[in-house]
C-alpha cells in the first residue's frame, strides 16, 4: 500500500517537472461562447511548437501586473481591452509587438505597440419586439426616452459607454461626443441625461443577465454586448431587435506578457491569431466585427458565413452604415478619466 | 390512605417513547411525608424516568401522578416547587456560587435582604459559607455537589429529588456526603426521592428502597427486609452477595419445600416464589449464614465441600467453594482461630438453615 | 538527609548543578518545540505578515516617481505657487521626461493621473512631440505643444507628490485630498463616493450579522438538542448551500426576487401586492443583504452548533425545575451560555462580510456596492494599488478596533469555535 503511494507521489512529482520543462503556450481570455471562437479560429488552426492551453479570466491587469511583479509570468498571450492594452504597455506589463503585416489593414488605428489586433464588439441597445406592439424604438434617444416608451431598462454598473450613449442621446454627434466629454461641462450633461432614466434602470453586471432581464420581462430593453445578443439570435432562436443608434465599439486585444517563458512562440501565435484569415474565420463562430478591413472582404464574399449557415453581416457592429451613427470608444480619455468618472458614477448611481 | 402516607402518589403510570415498549410499566407507588425514598436499579430499568415524570420533564404515557393530593401531569416542571440535583450538579457555570442559589429566590421575586439571608443560610447548611462569590468551576467536585444540594432546597421545595448526585465522586467523598445528605434529610424532615444504581448507597440513606427492574418496581422495603428477604431472585441478586443454587421442587411442606439440585443434593429452604412441584427455583442464600464444621443438628442443610480459593480479607476470609454441584459458592469465614487448619483442596462440612434459605424464581 | 545542610546550589547525581542541569534539558524540549512550529510560522510569515507589511507599506509608498523627476522636483519646491512654475521647472521636466527609459516614464504618468485626470495623455502625447522642441526657452513651446502644460492645475497636482511618502492614498479612501498648496480639502462632492461606502459597508455587514444570528441561532440550537438522526438532516441542508457554487445561488437568487421574479409573482397572485407595486428585492441594497444573509448564514450557525453542544441540556432543567419560566429560563441560562458562539459567530460574519465583493457587484446594482467592489475596481481597473492598499490598510483597521473592542466587552477568551 504505502509502496503504491510512492509511487503514485514519484509520478506526480515527474509529472509536475516534465510539465515545467515543455510548457505549453498559455492563452487566457474571457471565456464562454467568445473563448470558444477564438479556439477554433486560432487554437485549432495552430500547428507550430507545443499546445495552447486556454485559461478564462474576468479582465483586468490584477493578476498580470502581480505575476510581473513577482516575476512568475504564466500566462504568455492575453486577450485585454484597449485602456488594459495602453495602460499594461506604459507600465511595462506588455512587450512590444511587430505590427507591420497589419498596420495599414486596421479599421482604427491601434492604441498601442503592444497589440495585435482582435475584434470589435460593442455595447448596444436591444429589445424583444413582443413588448413594443406599437411604435417601435429606433434610436437611442428612444433608449433615453421614458415618455415615448415606457418601462424599464437595463444598464451596466459601470460608467464606460454609458457617458458617451447618454451624450449621443442628448443629441450630441457620435464623432464629437469625446470633445463635450472632455470640455467643461461635458460630463455634468451626460449625467443630467442619465438622471430622466435613472428611476427606471436595473442594473446589470454579468454579460449573461441583459438577455434574461429583456426575456423575462423585468425590462423592456437592456444595453449589451452585440455579441451575446447576436448569439442568442443565431443559436438560440430568440426574436431580438438591436438598436444600432448610438452604440459604443470597444476593441479586443491580443498582448504579449513580459517575462514570459516562450516568447518567440508567444509572438508567433499572437501573428497568427491577427491575419485577416484568422479574424474572418472567428466570425464564423461569433458576430463580433474583425478588426481588419480585408476580414470583413472575405466574410462578405463568403456569405452566408456563420456555421449555421445564415448570413453573420447583419449581426456585426462595424458596417460602415452602423459606423457612422456610432462611437467609437477612446481608450486614451478612459484611461485619464476613468477613475474620476467612475467613482462619480458610483455616487449617481447610491444617490 | 391518608393524604400524608401518599404525600407522593403514581398511579398506573406508563411510560414509552416510541409507541412500542414501555419503559414504566403500570406503575404504583406511594411516597410519605418526610421519607428518604430511593429508586434503585440497573440502567434502563426506567428509575430515571420515574424521577422525570415526578420533575414534569417527561409526561406519562397514561395515568396520573399526584403530588399532596393534586394530580400533577398538566403542570410545567416550573410551577411544580420541587428541588432537583442533577447528575452532574447542572450548576449554571456563569454565575458565581452565591447567583446559583439566589437565581430560584430570586424567580419568586423575593426581597433581596431575603434572598441574601436564604443564601446564606442554605451555604452554611452546606459548610460553604466562604465560597459564595466564586465560580462553579473553582470549586472541587465535592464541593460543587453541595452547593447543587443548597440551591436545590434553598427555596424550601415540598420535595426533593436527587438524579445520581454522587455518581461523579470519587469513593471516600460519595461515602462522606452520603451521610451528609442523609443528615441534611434527618434536620431538615423534607420527603427525597433519590436515584441510584449503587446498592450500597441505597443502603446507607434510604427509609425505604424502590428496587427497580425492567420498567416495574420489583419490590418495595426498607433495607434490612431487602436484603434479608427479598422477594424475587433479581432482588436478591441485585442487593448484597448471594449463593444462588438452581434445582427443581421436590416437595412443598407448610411453609418449607424440598429443592433438588441437578447433581442430586436436596436443599430444605423457605418456598417464597414458587408455587407447584416440579418447577425449576433458584435457591438464595447469604454468604454470612453459611457455617464450616459445626453440629450439624441445629441445620437442616449440612453439605461436604471442597475448597477451591481462599481470599484473606483481614476479619474474614472469603472463601470459594464446590458445594452441591455449585463452584461458584462463597463462604465468609469470621477469622477465628477455629478456621486456621483451613486450606485449598481440602474438604469441609457445611451446614445452613432452612430459615435463611430461600427458594425463589428462576428465569432463564 | 545530611546534603540537604550543605549550602549552595543543588547538584545532581553527576555533579552538575541542577539548575543548570534543566536549563539544558529544557533547551532540548524548546528547540524541539520550535522546530515543530517553524513550518507554520515561515507560512504564516510568507502568506500574512509579508503581504500585510508589503500592503501597508504601498499605501503611503510615493518613491517611484521621485527616483523619475528627482531634479524637477528639486527646482519645484522653490516655486511659489502662483500663476504658472518659472521656466527652470519646464526645462528640467523637458529634460527627465526626455531621459526616462523604457516604461519609467508610463508608471510615472499612470501615478501623475491619480492626482489630475489628465496627466496620462498629457505626457504620452507631449513625449512624441517634445522631439521637435530643439533648444530652449521650453516653457512656451510645450504650452504650445499641449495647452494643458500651461494650466496650473496640473502643475499644483505635483506637488503631492515631491515627498517619498504620501497621505494621498488614504485621504483619497475618506473623501479628502490635497489641494495645490497641499492642504487638505474635501473632495468635490460629485466624487464623494468612499466614505458613502464605507458607512454602507458597516451597515450591511452589521445587518447581515444581525440577521444571520437572528435566522441561525434557532436553527442551531435545534441541530444541538434534535436526536441525532434529525440533526444530521437539518445539518446537511445548512451545509447544502455551502457545497453549491457561490455564482449558482446567487443567480438562484436573482431568479426568485427581481421584480418579475418568483417571489413577486406569488405576492401579486395572493393580491397581496399591486401588479405595478412590485418590490424592490434585487439589484440594490435590500438584494445583497438578502443574498449575504443567506450565503453568510453557515458561518453564524456552525459556532454557534459547536459550542450549543457543549451546553448541557440539564442547565434548561434546573433553571426550570428552579421555577423559572421557559422565557426567563433561556434569557439568564441558556442565551449567557452560548454568548461565546454567539460572539465567535458574529466576529466572523462580520470580518467576512465587511470584505465581501462578489455578490454585491451581481446582486448589489444601484446602491448595493460594498468597499471591496471599489478595491476589486481599482485592483483590476485603474491598477492603483496605492489606493487599494490605503482602501485595505483602514479595513484591516476597522477590524482590529472590532476586535479590540470585542475583548474589551466579550474577552476574546469567550470566544469559541467548539
Amino acid at each position: 500500500m504505502i509502496k503504491t503511494i510512492k509511487l503514485a507521489f514519484l509520478g506526480l512529482i515527474s509529472m509536475a517537472f516534465v510539465g515545467s520543462a515543455y510548457a505549453d503556450l498559455t492563452f487566457v481570455s474571457w471565456g464562454g461562447a467568445y473563448t470558444a471562437s477564438q479556439q477554433k479560429a486560432y487554437v485549432d488552426t495552430w500547428s507550430k511548437g507545443s499546445g495552447v492551453t486556454v485559461e478564462n479570466y474576468n479582465g483586468g491587469l490584477g493578476e498580470i501586473k502581480a505575476q510581473v511583479e513577482a516575476n512568475n509570468v504564466t500566462w504568455d498571450v492575453v486577450d485585454v481591452l484597449p485602456d488594459q492594452a495602453i495602460t499594461g504597455c506604459d507600465e511595462g506589463l506588455f512587450l512590444k509587438v511587430d505590427q507591420s503585416h497589419f498596420i495599414n489593414d486596421m479599421v482604427v488605428k491601434p492604441v498601442s505597440e503592444c497589440i495585435s489586433p482582435q475584434i470589435f464588439w460593442s455595447y448596444v441597445a436591444f429589445y424583444d419586439p413582443a413588448a413594443f406592439p406599437g411604435k417601435k424604438p429606433k434610436t437611442i434617444k428612444d433608449f433615453f426616452d421614458v415618455k415615448k416608451f415606457p418601462g424599464k431598462r437595463g444598464i451596466h454598473t459601470w460608467a464606460n459607454a454609458l457617458i458617451e450613449m447618454a451624450l449621443v442621446a442628448d443629441g450630441v454627434k457620435p464623432s464629437k461626443v469625446y470633445d463635450v466629454m472632455s470640455s467643461d461641462g461635458g460630463i455634468d450633461r451626460a449625467f443630467k441625461k442619465l438622471d430622466t432614466i435613472k428611476d427606471h434602470v436595473v442594473f446589470w453586471s454579468a454579460g449573461s443577465k441583459p438577455l434574461e432581464l429583456v426575456s423575462s420581462g423585468e425590462v423592456v430593453m437592456s444595453l449589451a454586448y452585440n455579441g451575446r445578443i447576436g448569439a442568442a439570435i443565431l443559436q438560440e432562436g430568440k426574436s431580438f431587435n438591436y438598436i444600432w443608434d448610438g452604440q459604443v465599439l470597444e476593441q479586443e486585444y491580443l498582448v504579449v506578457v513580459k517575462g514570459t517563458k516562450n516568447e518567440a512562440e508567444a509572438r508567433e501565435f499572437v501573428k497568427h491569431a491577427s491575419t485577416a484569415e484568422s479574424l474572418a474565420l472567428q466570425a464564423k463562430y461569433i458576430p463580433y466585427g474583425p478588426m481588419r478591413s480585408s476580414s470583413i472582404d472575405i466574410i462578405k464574399k463568403g456569405e452566408p458565413f456563420f456555421n449555421t449557415g445564415v448570413d453573420v453581416l447583419p449581426h456585426m457592429p462595424n458596417t460602415p452604415k452602423r459606423l457612422r451613427r456610432s462611437v467609437i470608444a477612446d481608450p486614451f480619455w478612459w484611461a485619464d478619466n476613468g477613475a474620476e468618472v467612475s467613482e462619480r458614477f458610483g455616487v449617481w448611481k447610491g444617490n | 390512605m391518608s393524604e400524608k402516607d401518599s404525600f407522593v402518589k403514581f398511579e398506573n403510570v406508563d411510560k414509552s417513547y416510541d409507541g412500542e415498549s414501555l419503559v414504566v410499566k403500570g406503575l404504583n407507588l406511594d411516597i410519605p411525608q418526610g421519607e428518604f425514598l430511593t429508586m434503585l436499579g440497573p440502567s434502563g430499568s426506567g428509575k430515571t424516568t420515574t424521577l422525570m415524570m415526578l420533575a414534569g420533564f417527561e409526561t406519562p404515557t397514561s395515568g396520573e401522578i399526584y403530588l399532596g393530593g393534586e394530580p400533577i401531569s398538566s403542570i410545567p416542571p416550573y410551577k411544580r416547587g420541587i428541588g432537583m440535583v442533577f447528575q452532574n450538579y447542572a450548576l449554571f457555570p456563569h454565575m458565581t456560587v452565591n447567583e446559583n442559589l439566589a437565581f430560584p429566590l430570586e424567580v419568586r421575586k423575593l426581597e433581596k435582604s431575603e434572598v441574601d439571608e436564604k443564601v446564606h443560610k442554605a451555604l452554611s447548611m452546606v459548610e460553604l459559607q466562604d465560597f459564595g462569590t466564586r465560580m462553579p468551576l473553582q470549586l472541587s467536585g465535592g464541593q460543587q455537589q453541595r452547593v447543587a444540594l443548597a440551591r436545590a432546597l434553598v427555596f424550601q421545595p415540598r420535595l426533593v429529588l436527587m438524579d445520581e448526585p454522587l455518581g461523579a465522586l470519587d469513593k471516600k467523598l460519595r461515602e462522606q456526603m452520603q451521610y451528609e445528605i442523609k443528615h441534611i434529610h434527618e434536620n431538615i424532615g423534607i420527603t427525597v426521592v433519590y436515584v441510584t444504581h449503587d446498592q450500597s448507597e441505597a443502603l446507607t440513606m434510604s427509609n425505604r428502597i424502590a428496587v427497580f427492574n425492567d420498567g416495574k418496581i420489583q419490590q418495595i422495603s426498607t433495607p434490612d427486609v431487602l436484603y434479608e428477604k427479598p422477594d424475587n431472585s433479581f432482588v436478591a441478586q441485585f442487593i448484597g452477595e448471594n449463593n444462588q443454587i438452581k434445582g427443581k421442587v421436590k416437595s412443598m411442606n407448610g411453609k418449607n419445600c424440598v429443592v433438588e439440585t441437578d447433581n442430586g443434593d436436596e436443599i430444605v429452604s423457605l418456598k417464597i416464589n414458587i408455587n407447584s412441584v416440579g418447577e425449576t427455583s433458584l435457591l438464595s442464600l447469604r454468604p454470612e449464614r453459611v457455617w464450616v464444621n459445626v453440629n450439624e443438628k441445629n441445620y437442616e442443610n449440612n453439605f461436604e465441600a471442597k475448597v477451591e480459593e481462599l481470599i484473606y480479607l483481614g476479619d474474614h476470609v472469603r472463601t470459594r467453594v464446590k458445594v452441591c454441584g455449585n463452584d461458584q459458592f462463597i463462604v465468609k469465614i469470621p477469622n477465628s482461630s477455629d478456621h486456621s487448619d483451613l486450606k485449598e483442596g481440602a474438604t469441609v462440612k457445611l451446614s445452613w438453615k432452612a430459615g435463611d434459605t430461600r427458594a425463589l424464581d428462576f428465569k432463564a | 538527609m545530611s546534603s540537604e545542610t550543605i549550602s549552595g546550589p543543588i547538584l545532581t547525581s553527576d555533579g552538575i548543578p541542577l539548575k543548570v542541569s534543566l536549563r539544558k534539558a529544557e533547551k532540548r524540549n524548546k528547540i524541539r518545540a520550535f522546530l515543530l512550529v517553524l513550518p507554520l510560522l515561515a507560512f504564516i510569515l510568507i502568506t500574512f505578515i509579508i503581504p500585510i507589511g508589503d500592503m501597508l507599506s504601498r499605501s503611503v509608498d510615493d518613491r517611484y516617481i521621485n527616483t523619475v523627476f528627482p531634479k524637477t522636483f528639486e527646482v519645484f519646491k522653490k516655486w511659489d505657487k502662483q500663476d504658472l512654475p518659472p521656466e527652470e521647472v519646464y526645462e528640467t521636466m523637458f529634460f527627465e521626461i526626455n531621459a526616462a527609459k523604457g516604461y519609467k516614464i508610463g508608471k510615472s504618468s499612470t501615478r501623475m493621473n491619480y492626482s489630475k485626470s489628465g496627466w496620462k495623455s498629457l505626457i504620452k502625447k507631449s513625449q512624441r512631440k517634445f522631439k521637435r522642441i530643439k533648444e530652449g526657452p521650453y516653457k512656451e513651446q510645450m504650452i504650445e505643444i499641449d495647452k494643458r502644460w500651461g494650466d496650473p492645475l496640473y502643475w499644483k497636482a505635483l506637488g503631492e507628490m515631491v515627498d517619498p511618502t504620501t497621505m494621498g492614498y488614504y485621504l483619497n479612501a475618506v473623501d479628502l485630498k490635497y489641494d495645490s498648496n497641499k492642504e487638505i480639502i474635501a473632495q468635490p462632492e460629485n466624487r464623494r463616493i468612499y466614505n458613502h461606502t464605507w458607512i454602507k459597508t458597516f451597515k450591511v455587514s452589521l445587518l447581515v450579522t444581525l440577521f444571520t444570528l437572528m435566522l441561525g441561532y434557532p436553527i442551531a440550537y435545534l441541530l444541538a438538542t434534535l436526536p441525532l438522526k434529525y440533526s444530521n438532516l437539518l445539518m446537511i441542508c445548512v451545509l447544502l448551500p455551502f457545497w453549491t457554487s457561490l455564482l449558482v445561488r446567487t443567480v438562484a437568487w436573482m431568479i426568485i426576487l427581481q421584480q418579475n421574479g418568483v417571489f413577486n409573482n406569488l405576492m401579486v397572485i395572493a393580491g397581496l401586492i399591486a401588479d405595478e407595486n412590485r418590490w424592490k428585492l434585487m439589484y440594490n441594497e435590500t438584494g445583497t443583504i438578502i443574498v449575504m444573509t443567506q450565503i453568510l448564514l453557515p458561518f453564524m450557525v456552525l459556532p454557534l452548533y459547536s459550542v450549543m453542544k457543549t451546553i448541557s441540556p440539564s442547565y434548561m432543567k434546573a433553571a426550570l425545575n428552579l421555577g423559572a419560566s421557559p422565557l426567563h429560563a433561556f434569557w439568564k441560562v441558556y442565551m449567557p451560555n452560548s454568548l461565546p458562539g454567539i460572539s465567535a459567530g458574529g466576529l466572523l460574519v462580520f470580518i467576512i462580510a465587511i470584505g465581501y465583493f462578489i455578490t454585491p457587484e451581481l446582486v448589489g446594482g444601484k446602491d448595493g456596492q460594498m468597499i471591496g467592489n471599489w478595491i476589486a475596481y481599482h485592483l483590476k481597473t485603474t491598477l492603483n494599488w496605492g489606493l487599494c492598499a490605503a482602501l485595505g490598510s483602514i479595513l484591516l483597521a476597522v477590524m482590529l478596533v472590532f476586535y479590540w473592542v470585542y475583548n474589551k466587552i466579550i474577552g476574546v477568551e469567550n470566544i469559541k469555535l467548539g
